[in-house]
């Protein structure tokens, strides 16, 4: 049953500094409903919900509560004034147990009432039994499964009746059983006549569960509907997949008689409790041209990190027949294995040569000289601007400094992390170039992860799809367009 | 003549401070570290000068020489005791690493402090200046080595630049403090550069301390001035900026001469601490802060 | 937890009975140090409660002690006030010495708050000895009222103060408030997020450690019937009670007691090497934040959770 409007935001709009995070946002979330909020990496979705719920403030544009503006209320006033927020990642007070942690919720705002009321022990238990976490009220959060963390995080945000319920990213990190789990709880929240707002990148969890969707790209919204209109519109369809997935004239790749070069053997992570990768498998060969597609929060990030020796792993990574698990980083990078990270860790202060120089560290002076020659033929830009500092470079010129920077290492195996995150159209073009070129030009191994598809396939002589941490496909590209053409989104 | 000898001393006391904060802001820049054993490793370093210049009779230069190796080898002891253990602890959470280790380093600068006045001697000691005599500067009679330890300072906070600016390791270190992930992306062993970042602190510290000694005296009581004097200095030019620490050291060496000078000598220390009162109510980041 | 909590407070009831009888048993001198470290125990639960419950270290709790004791003193001294009339207006002092703290405070991140409090104690230590007229400089002043000069009778006032203080500072810690607190201290956002103001919060903290700080301060002068920067006001105590604080184990209150008696003992006990008895106990406490950061309390509740 809809209700009427809980919450109305109109023309929201935030900056920081020169990036526009959000553009003229405006939406309703009626009592009883569900509104999802969808979009790629860096659409805005999160700072939506942290300007919401007063964590930042708005440079422009209204958010109304109820009819009452509480644009620039301090967050601890909006949440008394009946707005709650599950956050993205748990924050439990790891030394209070479960049943503590959620009568934490209920308390007053008050220096002086020294103790509890009687009745919010019982409340809190109600609660607590209602997501599911009867069983374990006097334990501490640290001896919690992953999921019981989501659910004290959910209760938490339920115990104070609110009117308005934020939730950023529930399902990350989940089994497609906990998924469910949640999405029921979820669903009671918005029967019992609240108004619920949903954030999520697994767009299919979104769309079971969500009564309208609303699509976001680069801060702007660009879609609104049912679910399955918004994920048949076109745009929406473009700016995930970055446009039709269609058979391309392959390149002739490596040959199967090339060696391994990089061997990933049931390698698994875990942030905290999350699962990040499950089992994972992957070999490469040199020169080939791999790349993995999957949404965010599928792992794509979180394997480049294990490779490089960034976070601890199960499992086994061998490069060159060599097990990377006893280097350090810095040593997994010196002996060829270079990553460029989708954050691209550039030095904001230096300048482009000097960040190009610092890449070329372990070189000659001659030897780094050749390579900076080759990299500015590759990217003119970057011989163009050599002397400005880095940070003022625009989000184009900023990621193919990172990748003149890790070209000039000489890697063996480059690895690639979202090189087209929030770069306009055009400057997609040139990326793709530059990368036919090394493929061309030099002895290289790339290892690409890509959400844009559309990018990938044509640098692609095999595919491997990673779902919720696991390999849920792999092939080559061909093959690709014609198995997942429908089913990818 | 009093406004010129403010000038002149106030210049050559700037210059020192300056050296010493720059060391200071160098570790912080890079490793995170505020170092609170600071005022500790200065006073070693002036302590092993005196004992080896004077008492075991080595003469000023050897002396000297043994006295920043000392200051060197107690950046380190300090490194390996008081903040690499800290660091990689798993029984701290990442949160209350920095609170750790500014206490742990505390409680080492009071080690040492102690265990020096225990080791040697309480007084404050003096080294020979390593160049005697007296100049005329503007018609004040300046001691050479006043000027010498200028010319020294900055001399050696060149070297820094050249050395930061235009060698790799340099380089490194400033991309270190800069982000860490980002060189070890890049292949440079985040431990190697910690290191050669406290060796260059170890350096400019000693030498900062046995000059102290040579100039105005410095005694086990001072440990504790001298770290609120480098950190006053380096948060008032902004954590983390080499550059703010150099205009901070003179605004402080200038403000305590001149009220050396022309109020008490003992209350030196006063204007720079009202100064960095009003800093951290108005301006917490400091002149040039970046972090 | 219900259960848990009745053992340590009959553990503490316990422990109380026993101090309490003592002066039947020990001499005037051991009596004298226990006092001391009594005093000192309230300074340190002081201290845990700021940090370990709003998440704020303070490098300069003498700050506040020393506002406390000597506006105690300078009454006492220079105007002729009564001691109870001292201390009140010692603790309200102190109080409003918290709050000046506590505004830079809500501001700053981390280093810089810790700077803010050192600088604070600085500038008391310059202040006391400028103002050497009224203050008694470094000498010191010594007031003319004392407690008592009974040994037993100040034995007993300290330990009343410190009973009274640890279950006013405890029940607190394991109050609504208390759990708000500690909220506030682990995690801002999302307290603020559960609707609480968190500034209002760590304000109160603040003023609150102050009162106990500068409560304990004066009546500490009042026993030992001197004042002095080295006694109340110098960076060395305050870290003291730093350590104190974290070898009792930090967020217990009650085991910064046990830190504050193991450390004041100690001292005495290392008093014939001199002065390297700071260097013993400043060793002894860096071991300890090395290898036992979370203080003997903390181990032992730790094995208790881990069951």
């Amino acid at each position: 049953m809809i209700g009427p409007a809980r919450l109305q935001v109109s023309e929201l709009g935030k900056r920081f500094g020169g990036v526009i995070a959000v553009k003229n946002m405006s939406f309703d979330v009626n009592a009883g409903e569900i509104v999802g909020l969808i979009g790629p990496n860096g659409s805005g979705k999160s700072t939506v919900m942290s300007l919401i719920m007063g964590i930042t403030r708005p440079n422009s544009g209204m958010i109304r509560l109820d009819g009452t503006n509480i644009s620039g209320w301090p967050a601890h006033r909006i949440a008394r004034a009946g707005v709650s927020i599950v956050f993205q990642h748990s924050r439990p007070l790891q030394r209070q147990t479960v049943l503590e942690n959620i009568k934490l919720a209920m308390l007053p705002d008050s220096l002086l009432r020294l103790a509890m009321e009687p009745s919010v022990a019982e409340r809190a238990r109600i609660i607590a039994e209602r997501v599911g976490l009867g069983g374990v009220l006097h334990r501490r959060p640290r001896t919690l499964p992953f999921a019981d963390l989501r659910r004290m995080e959910l209760a938490k945000a339920v115990a104070r009746d609110p009117k308005v319920v934020l939730i950023d990213e529930p399902f990350a990190g989940l089994t497609p059983t906990e998924i469910k789990a949640l999405s029921d709880l979820i669903r009671t929240l918005r029967d019992e006549g609240r108004a619920v707002l949903l954030v999520d990148h697994s767009v299919k969890s979104v769309a079971a569960l969500a009564d309208r969707v609303i699509a976001m790209y680069l801060g702007e919204r660009i879609a609104e509907g049912r679910a399955e209109e918004v994920m048949q519109n076109e745009t929406v369809r473009r700016v995930y997949i970055g446009g039709k997935i269609e058979a391309v004239e392959r390149r002739q790749g490596a040959g199967t008689e090339a060696q391994t070069l990089l061997e990933i053997e049931d390698v698994e992570v875990f942030y905290g409790k999350a699962l990040a990768l499950d089992r994972v498998q992957l070999s490469i060969r040199q020169d080939e041209f791999v790349s993995i597609v999957g949404l965010n929060g599928a792992g794509k990030t979180t394997l480049f990190n294990a490779i490089s020796g960034l976070v601890p792993y199960r499992g086994a990574i061998r490069f060159a027949g060599r097990d990377l698990r006893n280097l350090t980083a810095a040593a997994i990078a010196r002996a060829g294995v270079v990553h460029c990270p989708e954050t691209r860790e550039l030095f904001g202060h230096m300048s482009v040569r000097e960040n190009l120089d610092l890449g070329g560290g372990h070189l000659s002076n001659r030897e780094r000289e050749r390579q900076l020659a080759w990299v500015f033929d590759l990217f003119p830009i970057l011989e163009a601007r050599q002397t400005q500092v880095a940070r003022t470079l625009s989000g184009g010129e900023q990621q193919m400094l990172a990748l003149g920077r890790a070209l000039m290492m000489q890697p063996k195996l480059l690895i690639l992390d979202e090189p087209t995150l929030g770069l306009a159209p055009v400057i997609l073009g040139q990326m793709s170039k530059a990368i036919e070129r090394l493929r061309d030009e030099r002895s290289l191994t790339l290892l690409l992860a890509e959400q844009n598809v559309t990018f990938a396939l044509p640098h692609s002589d095999r595919l491997y799809l990673l779902d919720h941490g696991r390999i849920a496909w792999q092939g080559d590209p061909a093959r690709f367009a014609e198995e997942m053409h429908t089913g990818y989104l | 003549m009093r406004a010129v000898q403010i000038l002149v001393d106030g210049f050559a006391i700037s210059s020192l401070y300056g050296l010493a904060a720059v060391g200071f802001t160098l570790i912080f820049g890079v490793s995170g570290v505020l170092n609170l054993a600071h005022g500790g490793i200065m006073v070693v370093a002036a302590l092993v000068g005196w004992l080896a210049a004077g008492e075991l009779g080595l003469g000023t230069y050897l002396g000297t020489l043994l006295g920043v190796a000392a200051g060197l080898a107690t950046a380190y002891a300090t490194y390996l005791v008081a903040v690499r253990p800290i660091q990689t602890s798993r029984a701290i959470s990442a949160e209350e690493t920095e609170i750790f280790v500014l206490t742990g380093t505390l409680l080492w600068g009071i080690m040492i402090q102690v265990g020096m006045a225990y080791l040697f001697t309480d007084n404050p000691v003096t080294i020979r200046p390593l160049i005697s005599g007296v100049v005329n500067i503007f018609g004040v009679r300046t001691p050479t080595n006043e000027v010498m330890i200028a010319v020294l300072a900055w001399m050696l906070i060149g070297l820094l630049w050249l050395l930061v600016n235009r060698t790799r390791t340099g380089k490194a270190l400033l991309g270190a403090a800069m982000n860490p992930r980002g060189v070890t992306l890049l292949g440079y062993e985040l431990t190697r550069i910690y290191l050669v970042a406290w060796t260059i602190y170890g350096i400019l510290a000693g030498i900062a301390g046995v000059l102290l000694a040579s100039f105005l005296g410095v005694g086990t009581a001072n440990t504790g001035q001298l770290t609120a004097s480098a950190f006053s200095i380096v948060v008032l030019g902004g954590l983390g900026s080499v550059s703010g620490s150099l205009i901070a050291a003179y605004l402080v060496g200038y403000l305590e001469t001149a009220t050396a000078y022309l109020i008490a000598p003992t209350l030196r220390p006063i204007p720079s601490l009202i100064l960095l009162v009003l800093a951290v109510y108005v301006r917490p980041q400091g002149l040039l802060g970046r972090r | 937890m219900a259960l848990f909590r009745s053992r340590i407070v009959w553990v503490a009831v316990i422990v109380l009975i026993v101090a309490t009888l003592l002066p039947f048993v020990f001499s005037a001198y051991l009596l004298g140090v226990l006092t001391v470290a009594y005093y000192f125990g309230v300074f340190a639960m002081a201290w845990d409660l700021l940090f370990g419950f709003a998440g704020e270290v303070n490098f300069g709790p003498t700050f506040l002690i020393g506002v406390g004791a000597y506006t105690a003193g300078i009454l006492s001294s220079k105007f002729g006030l009564p001691i109870p009339a001292c201390i009140i207006a010692a603790a309200a002092a102190a109080m409003v010495g918290g709050a000046l703290l506590a505004l830079p405070a809500l501001r700053l991140r981390g280093p810089y708050f810790g700077l803010v409090t050192l600088v604070a104690v600085l500038l008391l230590q310059n202040f006391v000895v400028i103002f050497a007229g009224v203050t008694g400089g470094e000498i010191g002043m010594t007031v003319p009222d004392v407690l008592s000069i009974d040994a037993n009778a100040n034995y007993w006032y300290a330990l009343g103060f410190l009973a009274l203080s640890a279950a006013l500072l405890f029940g607190l810690s394991r109050s609504a408030v208390g759990l708000i607190l500690q909220a506030s201290g682990q995690d801002v956002v999302e307290a603020a997020a559960l609707g609480f103001n968190v500034t209002k919060h760590k304000l109160a903290a603040f003023c609150v450690s102050a009162i106990f700080s500068g409560t304990a301060g004066a009546m500490l002068i009042f026993y030992m019937g001197t004042a002095s920067v080295d006694t109340v006001v110098d960076i060395a105590i305050g870290v003291q009670i730093i350590i104190a604080a974290v070898l009792g184990g930090r967020r217990t209150i009650l085991g910064a007691i046990l830190g504050a008696v193991f450390l004041i003992v100690a001292n005495e006990f290392l008093r014939p090497l001199g002065q390297l008895n700071t260097l013993v106990v400043a060793a002894i406490a860096l071991a300890v934040i090395l290898f036992f950061p979370e203080g003997l309390l903390g181990y032992a509740l730790h094995q208790d959770e881990s069951q």
